[in-house]
């Protein structure tokens, strides 16, 4: 039997905020203001929702010069729909989810 | 001085990511200057360290990086010290009068009787030939660290030919070798280690058809 596993209340946090703009691009720093999550919850959240495929990411252009290229982040359909079943109270994690 | 402390701490972050999370290493780096723009950079540091350290343990590719490391730091650096101060310092073993390398070579003291002529000439031979192992040991932790497993290969045998070649000819001036056996043994314990380490390092990250082995 597969188990499914339900998705922490950090990642609940997230998902709502990248499923509130769906199509932007977000930053990691951005992403860190508007959750409150610091960078050492966010970023595992991130390293795995991408390697779940809930998340995709891309390297930007910088908007100012002489700043390096920044990591942006949007939800995939998968993990929109995660967003959308969980905000609708259902949504249950890919089975290799390893979230605390 | 909290800026510089918030990029080194930001720097040994980076440090600790694995090959598969270099991006996402590349990616925290970006945004720390965001952080820093807005006034927060050691947190967000201290956090991407959190971050790291966290893969690091649950991750087979951190569990590799922490055994090399405990290895070279655990293992080679202290054999390393140990050999280099036994040829520079001269622990006991290796000189008669216990006086240390200077001791053996200066003529009228207590040991010149045991060490004419020719045992006097092969003092710094010997001594050479540890300096050589214990130099040896530190090479090979720092190619191993590297992964350059062909460089560890070279290192090794020159290392363990170095401690067989000090040992015959300790035995062949009649010198107690016993600590340099063991200590040759030690060498060859570590050697094997390190291609357990080679042959995990392997698996974790097989060669492209298109990359010669290195």
């Amino acid at each position: 039997m597969v188990r499914k596993r339900q998705p922490s209340t950090q990642m609940r946090v997230l998902l709502e905020a990248m499923s509130a703009q769906r199509q932007q691009w977000r930053h990691g720093y951005d992403l860190m203001k508007e959750t409150g999550l610091l960078s050492g919850t966010l970023y595992p959240l991130l390293m795995r929702m991408t390697d779940q495929g809930l998340v995709e990411a891309e390297w930007h252009e910088p908007a100012q010069p002489g700043r390096p290229a920044r990591h942006a982040y949007r939800l995939t359909a998968a993990g929109f729909a995660l967003a959308l079943g969980l905000a609708q109270g259902r949504g249950d994690l890919p089975s290799d989810g390893a979230f605390a | 001085m909290k800026a510089g402390v918030a990029r080194a701490v930001m720097a040994l972050a980076v440090c600790c990511f694995g090959e598969s999370r270099r991006e996402w290493a590349r990616a925290m780096r970006a945004e720390f200057e965001a952080a820093a723009a807005d006034g927060r950079p050691l947190l967000f540091a201290l956090g991407c360290l959190a971050a790291a350290w966290r893969e690091l343990l649950t991750r087979e590719e951190g569990r590799f990086v922490l055994t090399s490391y405990a290895l070279a730091l655990g293992l080679m650096l202290p054999m390393a010290a140990l050999q280099i101060g036994c040829a520079v310092l001269g622990l006991p073993y290796l000189y008669a009068g216990q006086n240390g390398l200077r001791g053996a070579l200066l003529d009228g003291g207590t040991q010149e009787l045991l060490l004419r002529g020719v045992y006097q000439a092969a003092v710094p031979s010997l001594s050479v030939l540890l300096l050589l192992v214990g130099v040896g040991h530190l090479r090979i932790a720092w190619a191993m660290l590297e992964r350059d497993w062909s460089r560890v290969t070279r290192m090794g045998s020159l290392s363990l030919a170095a401690a067989a070649t000090l040992i015959l000819f300790m035995a062949a001036l009649f010198l107690d070798g016993s600590q340099a056996l063991l200590q040759a043994m030690i060498l060859a314990i570590e050697l094997a280690t390190v291609s357990v380490v080679a042959r995990w390092h392997a698996q974790l990250f097989p060669p492209r058809a298109e990359e010669p082995a290195r």
